[in-house]
């Protein structure tokens, strides 16, 4: 802040600027078409990398069954790594896996400090149950008719445990 | 075709998912970006950032010890900060409005949703490099100028009244999920 409390305004220097041309090789269409192909062509790499955070998954559902440790601290660790299929799942062409991702971070987000019930876990592992088949299926793209069928199950299974808002 | 030429940008890549850093990472390099460097957390960034001078920062939100935010503040406000000025893109998963708007206030550059594609990591490449913009200083935020567009306005002054309605939407949207890209845009552009 300036001495008289006006917003003080600052140019700062523009390395970005001095460092950027605009060349014949270049950024072009063509550029970001290959780009966006380089990635498509990951799609192999993205289901071995989907498939560590479903075994991880795997391992909080077996936590939850053997209930070796709380309920809540194992539903932050499931969101932790549903947020991570969240954010991946879209960009190598895997919708389904940022939808469900997100339905289930939601889910766990909405639980707030309610204690999870036996009905909430299963609610969680239908969820993850979701994950896995749209992997073991190659479930791409929009996912089809059974893609639609899964995502109104899971949406139904969720707004019947939801947690009513005060 | 003629274009941007990236190859000269130092860029620094803050992310705690090593795949995620694989994906920006291999979108850099087919930007023609050179020099592509990583951190698994804020405070490994900014460890980094004393002997690379990074000319534009990709950070992500989740990550522990030191989380994207708060990253971001200390590049912005810490005392021994080595380019406070630097521009940052916020990449993460979580656009609810609320959120969106804590990011702005923290001083990042650019917030770019996942997942990511080539397209939309440009995008906000593009606007680094057209839309410079001033930083401010005032009150407790130092930091991009929040404002981007330049509006000649004679009228009355509503912008308290402004943000009281983003303050009231916000928690409104708290329930109500993520804002798509075009929202994000549109919130950060008022």
């Amino acid at each position: 802040m300036s001495g008289d409390g006006k917003p003080e305004i600052i140019q700062p220097p523009n390395h970005v600027k001095d460092k950027v041309s605009v060349t014949s090789n270049g950024i072009d269409l063509d550029t970001l078409e290959k780009a966006e192909k380089l990635i498509a062509d990951m799609q192999d790499s993205y289901l071995e990398w989907v498939n560590e955070d479903l075994r991880k998954l795997q391992d909080f559902e077996n936590q939850l069954d053997a209930k070796t440790a709380p309920r809540k601290q194992v539903f932050n660790d499931i969101f932790s790594v549903a947020h991570d299929v969240k954010g991946q799942g879209g960009s190598f062409d895997y919708p389904l896996m940022t939808l469900i991702g997100n339905y289930l971070c939601r889910y766990i987000e909405h639980l707030g400090d309610v204690e999870p019930s036996d009905k909430h876990v299963e609610v969680v592992k239908v969820h993850i149950s979701a994950l896995r088949l749209v992997i073991a299926q190659r479930m791409s793209g929009e996912g089809g008719k059974m893609g639609a069928n899964l995502i109104r199950g899971l949406e139904a299974a969720a707004a019947k445990t939801a947690v009513p808002k005060v | 075709m003629s274009g941007y030429n990236l190859e000269r940008l130092n860029f620094l890549v803050v992310d705690d998912n090593k795949h995620m850093r694989a994906l920006v990472k291999t979108i850099l390099h087919a930007l023609g970006s050179k020099n592509v460097h990583e951190a698994a957390d804020g405070a490994d960034a900014f460890k980094e950032l004393r002997h690379f001078p990074a000319d534009i920062i990709i950070c992500d939100w989740n990550m522990s010890p030191l989380d994207g935010l708060d990253f971001v503040r200390l590049v912005r406000t810490g005392k021994d900060s080595p380019n406070p000025f630097v521009p940052i893109v916020m990449l993460t998963g979580h656009t609810e409005m609320h959120r969106v708007i804590e990011a702005r206030d923290a001083g990042v550059h650019e917030f770019l949703a996942k997942p990511i594609s080539a397209k939309g990591l440009y995008s906000r490449l593009r606007s680094i490099i057209e839309k410079p913009r001033p930083f401010i200083r005032a009150g407790l935020y130092f930091g991009p100028d929040r404002r981007r567009r330049q509006i000649d306005w004679k009228g009355a002054e509503r912008r308290k009244a402004m943000q009281e309605a983003k303050k009231a939407a916000a928690e409104q949207a708290q329930d109500a999920g993520g804002l798509s890209q075009a929202e994000v845009e549109a919130l950060l552009g008022g």
